[in-house]
């Protein structure tokens, strides 16, 4: 704002410098001719021509008296006649008379008159006696010039009048000119007063903004709570703010002048400074200033090292560069932000250690858990009277339930961690309560309380949820109905309360119980909340099942509550969208073993010895031969040795852990490098699996292991092994499609479909593939895509799968994923070739 | 400025027994023609109460020469003469004036402030000539005008005073 304003000054300067100038020019020139005009007036050069000429007249006369004088006296007419020659001769000569006799006509008197003059000298200049013979003639001469002696005198007042008129006038064209030319420099004058008087009021106006602005600095920077202090080119400080004093301790009046690098920078951190100032001195290099906030270490007056945060700007003004710092001291944040991130880490180790801690747990548990649930199957196999077989299902039912309890805390971990998902297919509402209940029966027998279930309403049949969830749910809210109520009655209802098209369930569990205590309703669903101790005893539980049930049915869209009234019983009630369907093509009868071909050649690597055996007599059971190995060194051996038909991994093993054995004997040259792996683990959690196969297994068996689950997968690795050398493409397909796109156009296209079905792959065996319509839909793609290329056996089982997955059939879908892990790691070798 | 003063040395010598002389006793008698009468308060005299000069009497007194134009001549002139200073200091004069009187009794007054160095002589000689009463002389009173521009002025015309012959001291 300041220097806008000075171009115009400077030429509004600069105008009337030159205009002054004028001025004193034109007034010196005109000052010059009057001094010079007054000059030839005061010389006079011609104001005694007048008195001359008429002294001619009277010099004239005198020498004319001495002529008529008698007796003449002759000294006394020659000294009149000299006289009067000198004064002739001076009007003939003078430069005076030089106007005069530019004159015609004073020309032709003079002429006359030097006649005159030179017919007298002959005259008087002889001696006496000869002069005073000749009087007579002289006073005739002298007559007859009389008139041109008059006529001389009056031309020569004329001739001076003209001369003195236009003297006159030329005088007072002068002082005319003169006073314009002062008119003209006081108008000028008076302009400059004029501008100066504007430029007055300017600065006045901006002097008296200045002040404002200075005044208002000066209050902002007095009530700034963040220290201000402003500092020149060497670090001298010139302001203090009022904060910065209580940020640094010291008073504005004793830190003004001083370098700022000794008052408020820590001496670790002085010699840095020092450079810094050095370098922006010399060449104006500037790291901190004007790079916003910046976090640094600062000096208290008494020594104390503290963080500030700060922002620095500098200005030009005319004192050269100042900076201008802002400063906040941030001892408090920064330590609250320590302890925040200590909290936050201490939170974060304790969950991963809870997790890990689950992780292990159920391993642990497990591990030895499918060794008695394994023994417990095999013991069935054998021999047993009617009393021994009831206490083998006595154990498996307690082995189970110990199961469900660890699934419950991996359930909670999974649904917490946001890993839970759920799995939509055809469930029949009406087969499941059925079971639940008849599951249910004896125990409320046993408490000699009634137990119904029916619809309310229109029967809903089949709909699309998750049958395992919500069957626990059921089984949760049912078993604890039945668990807490003595003689009494436990009536379960379903009915659909939603619209035509999005089918709603109720579905209310209604006992006659002890009823649940308001405030404990309140409660229930959260996590380890049970009961009256008494009947926990009574009752036994983990205080986690209607909390799991609550994750389950939120994670079905669903709502779950209680109405409850103590003495008179309570109301257990689960809303759930669904979507009515139909019912699947064919019943799930899971339990259709699949034929098997021929004998396979299976490698068992697994350390537990219980584990070993239980999976060893299974796989012997079916007729198949079995080597073991005890640990990773021991499989990788093994399987480098001979080529197997399949090889069962443990995972986690001593020396050497599964997935770097699996990853040994791919990598290696060994006749089993291409062998179907399988791991064995209890450890279900997601990533976990997804590693597996990263690792180069090509699916998963969950421990504990099932006779079902088991078969299925020797049948599918049989059935793969004899058709091993089939051809998994069909050439003329793969060959069309080469022409029509070019050699370099079909690789690419090639490599893009190997990426597509290795990620389809790894998709549908993770557990994220759980919605029968989206695994149709996959499915559907990459089948079109394997048209392209002619993998037909691939195609085949892609279509199964598809179709399996729009049934709804879960058995069928498992059993062609295996056949299609199989088909697809034949196909992409084939496919290269 | 155009007037160069000389002071001619022997001249100087003489004015300094002259003047000595001149309280001691009274001047000798004019040996030729009168030319300049001196009246009035004077102590040095030659006739009664009259100093009466020749013209070798007065060539005798220190001279003074400078060149200047006039108004009455054509051209720069050399004129040579009695300085009014140094005519003054010969009567001791301190003030007053001189009343100067021409041949056709023409008087003019000038003023004792008029006599000083560098200012208007009594004129006897121009261009090295003797000055005829047909020529304005024999005595001219001539201020330096080029010199001055005071000197330019009606009033120093007015007391150029030509065809001088008489001169009133008056103290």
């Amino acid at each position: 704002m300041f220097f806008t304003i000075l171009p115009t000054n400077r030429k509004g300067r600069g105008i009337a410098f030159v205009a002054g100038l004028v001025a004193a020019g034109a007034i010196a020139l005109l000052s010059y001719n009057v001094s010079r005009e007054i000059r030839l007036l005061g010389s006079a050069r011609s104001d005694n021509v007048q008195w001359s000429l008429v002294q001619t007249q009277v010099e004239f006369l005198e020498f004319a008296q001495e002529i008529e004088r008698d007796p003449v006296d002759l000294t006394k007419l020659r000294q009149e006649f000299d006289i009067f020659f000198s004064r002739m001769r001076t009007v003939n000569e003078a430069t005076v008379f030089e106007a005069l006799r530019a004159d015609a006509t004073v020309r032709q008197h003079l002429a006359d008159l030097s006649r005159f003059l030179d017919e007298a000298v002959r005259i008087v200049d002889v001696p006496d006696a000869v002069v005073l013979q000749q009087i007579p003639r002289l006073g005739m001469l002298a007559s007859e010039i009389l008139p041109t002696v008059r006529a001389l005198g009056n031309s020569g007042l004329d001739i001076s009048a003209i001369a003195a008129d236009s003297q006159r006038e030329k005088v007072a064209r002068t002082l005319t000119q003169l006073a314009l030319a002062i008119a003209g420099l006081i108008g000028m004058l008076l302009l400059a007063i004029l501008y100066l008087y504007q430029l007055n009021v300017r600065i006045y106006r901006r002097e008296r903004e200045n002040k404002q602005t200075s005044t208002r600095m000066s209050t902002v920077m007095g009530t700034s709570l963040d220290g201000v202090i402003v500092c020149d080119a060497q670090g001298l400080i010139l302001q203090f703010s009022p904060a910065a004093e209580g940020i640094f301790g010291y008073a504005e009046k004793e830190v003004l002048g001083r370098d700022i690098g000794a008052v408020i920078v820590p001496d670790h951190m002085r010699k840095a400074h020092d450079a810094g100032m050095e370098r922006m001195r010399e060449n104006g290099e500037k790291r901190v200033v004007g790079k916003g906030r910046v976090k640094m270490e600062a000096k208290h007056r008494e020594g104390r090292v503290f963080p500030v945060e700060l922002a620095i700007q500098s200005a030009m003004t005319d004192e050269g560069e100042i900076f201008i710092a802002f400063l906040r001291d941030i001892s408090h944040r920064v330590a609250a932000e320590a302890e925040l991130v200590a909290a936050r880490d201490k939170a974060l180790a304790s969950e991963k250690l809870k997790t890990d801690f689950l992780s292990t747990m159920s391993h642990e548990i497990r591990t030895p858990l499918n060794g008695l649930l394994g023994n417990m199957l095999l013991l069935r196999d054998t021999k047993l009277n009617p009393l021994q077989d009831r206490y083998v299902g006595y154990m498996e039912t307690s082995g189970r339930l110990l199961i469900s309890h660890i699934s419950d805390v991996l359930d909670i971990t999974r649904y917490d961690a946001g890993k839970l998902s759920t799995r939509s297919r055809p469930v029949n509402i009406s087969a499941l309560l059925q079971a639940i209940v008849d599951n249910q029966k004896s125990t409320a027998a046993h408490n000699e309380t009634s137990l119904h279930w029916r619809w309310i309403g229109q029967n809903v049949g089949w709909v699309l949820s998750d049958h395992d969830r919500l069957q626990h749910v059921l089984m949760n809210l049912i078993g604890n109905a039945v668990k807490f109520t003595r003689r009494g009655k436990v009536s379960v209802t379903v009915e659909n309360i939603g619209q035509a098209q999005n089918a709603e369930l109720m579905i209310k569990i209604t006992d006659t119980g002890p009823g649940i205590s308001a405030d404990l309703a309140e409660r229930i669903f959260d996590d380890f909340v049970t009961g009256n101790a008494a009947y926990d005893r009574v009752a036994g539980g983990t205080g986690l099942g209607l909390s799991i049930a609550r994750r389950f049915v939120h994670a079905l869209s669903g709502e779950i509550g209680v109405d409850s009234v103590v003495g008179e019983g309570s109301t257990f009630w689960v809303r759930l969208p669904v979507v009515q369907t139909e019912a699947p093509e064919e019943p799930i009868a899971d339990e259709m073993a699949l034929p098997l071909t021929r004998s396979l050649d299976v490698l068992l690597v697994e350390d537990n010895e219980i584990n070993r055996m239980v999976a060893r007599e299974m796989l012997v059971a079916e007729g198949h031969s079995v080597t073991e190995a005890h640990d990773g060194p021991q499989g990788v051996e093994a399987a480098n040795g001979r080529r197997f038909d399949l090889i069962l991994m443990d995972i986690s093993m001593p020396l050497m852990d599964g997935r770097t054995a699996t990853r040994a004997i791919r990598s290696g040259d060994g006749p089993s490098k291409d062998t179907v792996i399988v791991a064995l683990t209890a450890n279900v959690m997601v990533d976990e699996q997804q590693a597996f196969l990263a690792a180069g297994m090509n699916s998963i068996l969950t421990k504990p292991l099932s006779r079902n689950a088991l078969r299925t997968l020797l049948s599918q690795t049989s059935r793969l092994a004899t058709d091993e050398e089939t051809n998994m493409i069909n050439k003329s397909h793969s060959d069309e499609t080469r022409e029509a796109l070019g050699e370099e156009a079909f690789v690419k296209l090639r490599s893009r479909f190997v990426t597509e079905v290795d990620e389809y792959h790894e998709w549908l065996i993770s557990d994220e593939a759980r919605d029968f319509l989206e695994i149709a839909a996959r499915t559907h793609k990459v089948a079109g895509s394997a048209a392209v290329f002619g993998a037909d056996e691939l195609r085949k089982i892609l279509r199964a799968i598809e179709t399996a997955a729009k049934a709804g059939n879960i058995t069928r879908i498992r059993a062609n994923v295996a056949q299609f892990t199989a088909s697809w790691t034949a196909t992409k070798s084939q496919l290269s070739r | 400025m155009f007037a160069h003063l000389t002071k001619i040395a022997l001249g100087l010598s003489l004015a300094v027994s002259f003047g000595s002389l001149a309280r001691a006793q009274d001047m000798a008698m004019p040996a030729a023609d009168v030319v300049l009468t001196v009246s009035g308060n004077i102590t040095v005299t030659n006739d009664g109460d009259l100093l009466r000069l020749d013209r070798d009497m007065l060539m005798a007194l220190p001279a003074t020469s400078f060149e200047t134009s006039t108004i009455w001549t054509d051209g720069v002139h050399d004129f040579i003469g009695v300085s009014l200073a140094d005519f003054a200091a010969m009567f001791g004069m301190r003030g007053g004036g001189f009343l100067a009187t021409a041949i056709n009794d023409y008087t003019v007054e000038i003023p004792f402030g008029d006599a000083v160095t560098g200012g208007p002589i009594i004129a006897y000689l121009m261009d090295g000539e003797l000055m005829s009463v047909r020529d304005k002389g024999p005595l001219w009173i001539i201020y330096p005008y080029d010199s001055d521009s005071a000197y330019r002025s009606e009033v120093i015309y007015s007391r150029s005073i030509w065809q001088l012959d008489r001169v009133e001291i008056v103290q």
